[in-house]
């Protein structure tokens, strides 16, 4: 029998990649560095607000522990408390790239790789945990096991390879299902070895927004899905529009519907875009404070 | 024919408008939009007359030229015959019709 395998993925040249990686690399060096910085603050808290325990000597007196210390004789006198020691954080990151042709048309397709370099390497210089790499269009790919380190130029290289912005659809529904699982399982796979640590999950989406509006409704629940198995989703709008004088920004786009009356109905798309979490980036420069601030105001969130 | 509602809401395609004609220039915001990919002539042109865009007084019946042609087939089928997926945004240079208004109905 004639076996009919799957339609091998078009890759970018190795050299040609290698080549994009490298010069990215440098470009956004200051931009990583900033990044990783900013990241490192909020991702990793080296001291707890919080005062708590019962200790002989410590910041600040326990109100509550004075009276049975008086009544003791004074022989209860674990009466101070403490700053506790937060417990090391580990992170898994995806960083899910879209690679349809949309992307491809416009530029946002270069600019959304620039991006994935400097926030690859930001990350890999904070050593939080893990980083994988999803591609998606009308379907999902691993681009970066989030196991595997990103060590080495050879290594991104192989990362941009796989995008070529020649998909014809953007599947956001098959990617967040993709997402929620993939991370379910790393979890799993996580818990096994290193039970102690608190695992957060983060993914980071780089596209240019365009998700056909019939979908919107269909994602809200999945989001709510990755909400309750404490993924976090991030939507980063690739929109250089600003630099491009024949692009147009996403939040000028509008969309027209039709009523049962036949009368159009304009209205923004943005206005049913269903991330609560998205930041749109028009510079580069822009994508290290507007990431870290958005970090923090959900870090603030659930730490509330 | 009963139209379909909002919340059967289909496939869109991206399309700028562009136009040679002065006096029906849309503002640069106004350009770009989504739109259901089985429109045809005469859904993008109640569109370009509609209030929050070129807001006429009298409806201006339109044609659209895609990639030099006039188009006559809904967007879908275009993109369909010309291999082109929804990712593809199209642009539609706009010039008045000059179809009989009473043929109107035929396209
Ligand atoms: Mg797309």
């Amino acid at each position: 029998t004639t076996h009919i395998s799957e339609p091998e993925k078009t890759l970018r040249d190795f050299s040609e990649a290698l080549d994009m990686w490298v010069s990215y690399q440098t470009k956004t060096h200051p931009l990583s560095l900033s990044l990783s910085s900013q990241l490192r603050l909020i991702l990793t808290p080296s001291q707890s607000t919080k005062l708590s325990g019962s200790f002989r000597t410590g910041k600040r007196l326990n109100i509550k522990k004075i009276i049975p210390y008086i009544a003791s004789s004074y022989k209860r006198d674990k009466i101070w408390m403490r700053r506790s020691i937060p417990s090391k954080r580990a992170y898994q990151i995806l960083l899910c790239v879209d690679d349809s042709s949309s992307m491809g048309d416009n530029s946002s397709g270069p600019l959304a790789l620039e991006s994935l370099v400097m926030m690859a390497r930001a990350l890999t210089m904070l050593e939080v945990g893990q980083v994988g790499v999803l591609g998606f269009g009308t379907d999902v790919f691993v681009a970066h096991e989030l196991t595997e380190p990103m060590a080495s130029h050879d290594a991104g290289a192989r990362v941009l390879q796989n995008f070529t912005f020649r998909q014809q659809g953007t599947d956001m529904i098959r990617l967040l299902r993709t997402t929620i699982d993939n991370f379910r399982e790393a979890r799993q796979v996580q818990s096994g070895g290193r039970g102690s640590e608190d695992l957060w999950q983060l993914a980071l989406i780089l596209s240019d927004g365009l998700v056909q509006s019939k979908d919107h409704a269909r994602l809200r629940p999945l989001l709510r899905e990755a909400m309750e198995q404490r993924v976090m989703v991030v939507f980063i709008v690739i929109d250089d529009a600003k630099d491009n004088k024949q692009g147009h920004s996403v939040l000028d786009l509008k969309e027209a519907r039709f009523g049962s009356d036949g009368i159009p109905i304009i209205h923004r798309y943005l206005d049913s875009f269903p991330f609560p979490y998205y930041l749109i980036v028009h510079h580069l420069d822009d994508l290290p404070g507007a990431l870290a601030a958005l970090l923090r105001t959900w870090f603030a969130e659930v730490n509330a | 024919m009963e139209q379909p509602s909002i919340a059967e809401l289909g496939a869109q395609v991206k399309v700028t408008f562009t136009t040679t004609d002065e006096d029906i220039q849309l503002p640069e915001s106004k350009r770009q939009l989504l739109v259901p990919a089985d429109i045809r002539r005469y859904g993008l042109s109640r569109i370009l007359n509609a209030e929050s865009m070129l807001d006429t007084d009298n409806a201006i019946p339109f044609d659209f030229l895609v990639n030099g042609s006039f188009l006559r087939t809904s967007l879908e089928d275009y993109l369909q015959g010309n291999g082109l997926s929804l990712e593809t945004n199209l642009t539609l240079q706009y010039v008045r019709s000059l179809i009989p208004p009473a043929y109107e109905a035929s396209f």
